[in-house]
């Protein structure tokens, strides 16, 4: 009896199966048919859905197609964007603009950049912006557009264009300082001398939410430590780079970090807890913690101490008068060179910048580095993206592109293994001489 | 005196017996317990002692799961890949297995070893090639039909799923069937009935027992399953553990612990029910796999 | 005459699909992880360049991968052992004892089995965490805050609190697998040999163990396979093979490879080696533990 019922389900279970493949092959030819009838060209944009959320993205799409009637815009955005585009990529249905930043976990961007498959955009810069008199370049802040991380072959040609920037820094809780009467620190010598007042307190001086947030942290270092011929030397593997005693100092700095490091940063600092650690901020366990200004969103729904409010600041120079500076993160945006639509995706381009496009982006508190945005800001966002003014440095481009080098990566070798500096399994010795074989490694791999 | 030690020695052991039991079941129960009562706790009380009790019944966490994250869709999905997959492999393996039990011929050696070696083939890295066979099959069948359809498709994942269960379906059916004693068989022939009829009315139905624990244990693999369906389902189209992974990832942008469990305890609940039913079978059933080689 | 040919008929027919499924979602998938561990290939260029054996003499000098297959290897012992140990323990003393609610501790004991990785990692993920963790709080109700530790942050740690969580999932299926085992033998050989006077432990080593071994052999081939599978599912899911590569398994090593440094045929090479490495095993295993098969 049971098993007649069970028979009778699973062909039940069967049959709409069968019916639903059928549906969806009938509307996949329907629509098909419909795309050849129309002269509508279609454009399909992907973007990362990132803290900013995916309200914005739909707003842009009806503008541009209110603006332009005969274009239809396909939008795909998503959280985890690479695990929904790239198995469509690999069957070669590309997206005609991508907005995916460099430095994710997947490294999707990364690897088309690897494999040349981006499209040359240098002439979407001299173009218009949409619908105004002024070129893309000449609206953008300077400097965007001249690092690694829009021209990943430091060949003077632009493939990945600047979108929403968010400067870095250390996060810390303002009022806590403000009560404790502790001064923000301005050298690396104050910051020690913090770290063992808040000892006392039973307040540890450091946090981290994972070791992926030092890569800002350590190219702000180098920028202090060596200025920026020395870190765009860094930046593209020159030889011996890592053991001159600019990177010995840098080197060391993390490595004394590592022993003001709330102890149970490193147990937590993976993808899935390491929101346990920002919390430590919150709750005036941590002073400071490397982060990015969308901090502010992404732990808005948390508990936290008493009177909290955000305060960040540049790194600590390394000695009085020295360059102190905040590494800034841009999201990009860019066209494979696979796109069946280059020339509308390029159009596109330029209206992302325009003046419409970007008040939509600021409401949700995207800020592009377009010029006298940052005055536009209101709240904590007006006090991170003033950071700039207030003297310190910004720091743009990461490191060279290169061949993929079997078993070997920068970024495991520089920032991962600071949960073994700072829990002490390895020494600031060998770590810097890991660094300096990698980036020996890497080398000949440069493209 | 003797006799009295002995006592005491034995009553310590029937102690030490009872203590290991229960650490054991303890181990087990509070950390599942634990996550039930997690998915009714407000926000707020994930911040205190994680022992405490929850203060009020938050189901809240569940719509949420259930409405923001489509649960309810995924859930449907994995239902109908699950059943589908469990039938198409009963109606391969049975025969295969019986066969390869029950007979020998040409080549018989060489078809049970190679399914023997199947079950050293760890799924887990052959995805990604079966993967980008389909895809390349999907090509092949755009170019002439305008369009692929092996992706994406959940009837091709219970069959990925149907294949890869063959080699430990196969392995533990044909076990069962070498125990069962070849009298039936004769018998059958000498009434006349042929191959397949003796098979059919027969053979299988005695196996009745081995097949109930196959069902059992790939409903749990297939249910529980989450590299193969995230790899070949791209589109939204997710299974359960898929959408349950996506719901934890939702979390890490929200700060939302309420929900994880809400979602862990959706996920956890039909195979938990199916499992206090069925039980017995279930444990029954292992003896025919592991037992008898 | 007649016979024979309805006879091949019959087990072509029987035999064919399943024959054809396993070629095609199993040994051909195989054969091209074995192909492309020879190439050298991002994964999504159509630019694949043979390169020979070169992707595993790269293998040979990379400290990452040695590392990774020490943790698999580590895990692999560590789990079998506590788990064999654990569930012979728990079935022998569930079938030879007279315990009351033997069945409620067997359905118990089960559970972990049926739940989704997913989930495990989950709950893993409450049990550890170091300070609002199940674990450490519950050290402290007991004032020996002395044992708490970062379970999955110190790096000397981190692999066996992985351990403990695959070791939690898999007792209670084996714990079945050889009670059923044990079910079978003959009550009378352990009367037989209590009319001896032998005590509990000497019968366990003289009817019980032998008596199962062949049971135990078997279940040693699942362990490798389920051990280098498992670790790697509950580690992506909860470490992501971090601190610093210290929970790094296999295949997590592997697919980082494949996808996040875009070396495909690298991370193929990697398979490979997983492959016949979990082979080799097993075969070893399978040589040492043959022991005269005791009938009852």
């Amino acid at each position: 009896m049971k098993k007649k019922a069970l028979l009778a389900g699973t062909i039940a279970l069967l049959s709409i199966v069968l019916m639903a493949c059928q549906d969806k092959d009938n509307a996949e030819v329907s629509s098909n048919g419909g795309e050849t009838t129309k002269v509508k060209q279609t454009l399909h944009v992907a973007a990362l859905e990132s803290a900013y959320g995916k309200d914005m993205w739909s707003k842009i799409i009806d503008e541009y197609q209110t603006e332009n009637p005969d274009v239809k815009v396909e939008l795909t955005a998503d959280k985890n964007l690479e695990d929904v585009i790239s198995p469509n990529m690999k069957a070669g249905n590309y997206p005609d603009v991508i907005l995916l930043a460099t430095g994710r976990k997947l490294a999707l961007t990364e690897n088309l950049i690897k494999d040349k498959a981006l499209e040359d955009i240098t002439d979407v810069l001299d173009k218009n912006v949409y619908g105004e008199d002024v070129t893309i370049k000449d609206k953008l802040i300077p400097g965007f557009t001249d690092t690694l991380a829009t021209n990943p072959f430091n060949d003077g040609k632009t493939y990945l264009a600047p979108m929403f920037y968010s400067p870095t820094g250390l996060f810390y809780n303002a009022n806590l300082l403000k009560e404790k009467g502790w001064e923000v620190p301005t050298t690396w010598d104050e910051m020690w001398a913090l770290g063992d007042k808040a000892k006392a307190d039973g307040i540890s001086l450091f946090t981290y939410p994972t070791t992926g947030y030092f890569d800002a942290f350590v190219y702000s270092l180098l920028l202090e430590v060596g200025g920026p011929d020395f870190y765009n030397k860094a930046m593209s593997y020159e030889d011996g780079i890592w053991e001159t005693p600019e990177a010995t100092k840098m080197f060391e700095i993390i490595g004394k970090l590592g022993k003001y490091t709330e102890p149970t940063t490193v147990a937590n600092a993976n993808d899935k807890d390491f929101k346990k650690n920002q919390q430590l901020i919150l709750d005036n366990k941590a002073l400071f913690m490397p982060n990015g200004t969308w901090i502010v969103g992404e732990m808005a729904d948390a508990p936290r101490a008493d009177g909290f409010e955000w305060g960040m600041t540049a790194l600590p120079a390394i000695e009085t008068g020295g360059d102190r500076y905040a590494f800034t993160f841009f999201e990009q945006i860019w066209v494979p060179s696979a796109a069946k639509n280059k020339d509308a995706a390029k159009d596109f381009l330029t209206f992302v910048y325009s003046d419409k496009a970007s008040s939509i982006f600021a409401e949700a508190g995207a800020v592009q580095p377009i010029k006298g945005n940052s005055e536009k800001l209101t709240g904590d966002n007006k006090l991170f993206y003033s950071i700039y003014d207030n003297g310190a440095k910004a720091g743009m481009g990461g490191f060279a592109a290169t061949d993929a080098v079997e078993g070997v990566s920068i970024a495991d070798t520089l920032f991962r293994s600071i949960d073994s500096i700072v829990s002490g399994d390895k020494t600031v010795k060998e770590w810097q001489k890991n660094v300096e074989k990698v980036s020996d490694q890497l080398r000949p791999a440069l493209k | 005196m003797k006799k009295q030690k002995k006592m005491s020695v034995e009553k310590l052991y029937r102690l030490f017996i009872y203590v290991a039991l229960l650490t054991l079941a303890i181990t087990i129960i509070i950390p599942v317990a634990w996550v039930f009562i997690a998915s009714i706790k407000e926000k707020s009380e994930f911040y205190t002692s994680p022992w405490d009790m929850p203060k009020g019944f938050y189901f809240q966490n569940f719509i949420d799961a259930f409405e923001k994250a489509n649960m309810g869709t995924y859930m449907l999905n994995s239902i109908m890949v699950t059943a589908l997959a469990i039938l198409i492999l009963l109606v391969v393996a049975l025969p295969a297995a019986y066969v390869l039990a029950r007979y020998t011929f040409k080549g018989s050696k060489i078809l049970n070893t190679l399914f023997k070696a199947g079950l050293f083939i760890n799924v887990n890295y052959i995805v990604v090639p079966i993967f980008l066979m389909l895809l390349d099959a999907d090509m092949v069948i755009r170019g002439r039909f305008g369009d692929g359809f092996l992706l994406d498709n959940l009837f091709v994942l219970a069959l990925v799923y149907a294949s890869t269960a063959l080699p430990f379906t196969i392995y533990l059916l044909s076990s069962y069937f070498q125990t069962l004693p070849s009298t039936y068989e004769e018998a059958a022939w000498v009434d006349g009935a042929g191959y397949f009829k003796t098979m059919y009315k027969i053979m299988i139905p005695m196996a009745r027992p081995s097949i109930v624990a196959v069902i059992l244990f790939n409903f749990l693999s297939f249910w529980n399953e989450y590299i193969i369906a995230l790899t070949l389902i791209p589109g939204p189209n997710k299974t359960l553990p898929v959408g349950l992974m996506n719901l934890m990832a939702a979390q890490k942008s929200a700060t939302n612990y309420g929900q994880m469990y809400a979602g862990m305890v959706l996920v956890m609940l039909p195979t938990l029910i199916l499992y206090i039913l069925v039980q017995k079978k279930l444990t029954q059933g292992m003896a025919l796999g592991g037992s008898k080689e | 005459m007649k016979k024979t040919t309805e006879k091949r008929i019959f087990i072509f027919v029987c035999t064919t699909p399943a024959l054809l499924l396993l070629t095609l979602f199993m040994i051909v998938p195989t054969i091209e992880v074995f192909r492309m561990s020879l190439y050298k290939w991002g994964g999504f260029s159509n630019n694949q360049v043979f390169v020979g054996l070169n992707n595993f003499k790269i293998l040979w000098n990379d400290m990452n991968f040695i590392r990774s297959l020490q943790n698999s290897i580590l895990l692999i012992v560590v789990v079998t052992l506590i788990t064999i140990v654990l569930a012979i323990l728990f079935s022998t003393l569930l079938t030879r004892e007279n315990v009351k609610g033997g069945n409620f501790f067997r359905v118990i004991f089960y559970i972990p089995n049926i739940l989704s990785i997913v989930v495990i990692a989950g709950i893993f993920s409450a049990i550890y965490d170091p300070t609002s963790g199940l674990l450490n709080n519950f050290l402290s109700v007991f004032n020996i805050e002395s044992l708490q530790k970062m379970w999955l942050g110190d790096q000397k740690i981190a692999i066996y609190s992985i351990s403990g969580a695959l070791v939690w999932q898999a007792v209670g299926y084996y714990m079945v697998m050889y009670m059923s085992s044990m079910a079978n033998i003959p009550e009378s050989f352990y009367e037989a040999s209590s009319l001896e006077g032998a005590g509990r432990i000497t019968q366990f080593f003289s009817i019980t163990l032998p008596l199962i071994w062949n049971n135990i052999r078997t279940t040693l081939t699942f362990f490798i396979v389920s051990t280098i599978n498992l670790s790697f599912l509950l580690v992506q899911a909860m470490t992501g093979g971090g601190p610093d590569g210290s929970t790094e398994v296999f295949l997590s090593y592997m697919y980082k490879q494949a996808y996040t440094n875009s070396s495909y045929g690298y991370g193929m090479a990697i398979g490979v080696v997983i492959f016949l490495f979990s082979f080799a095993l097993s075969a070893i295993i399978n040589q040492i533990t043959k022991r005269e098969v005791l009938e009852y």
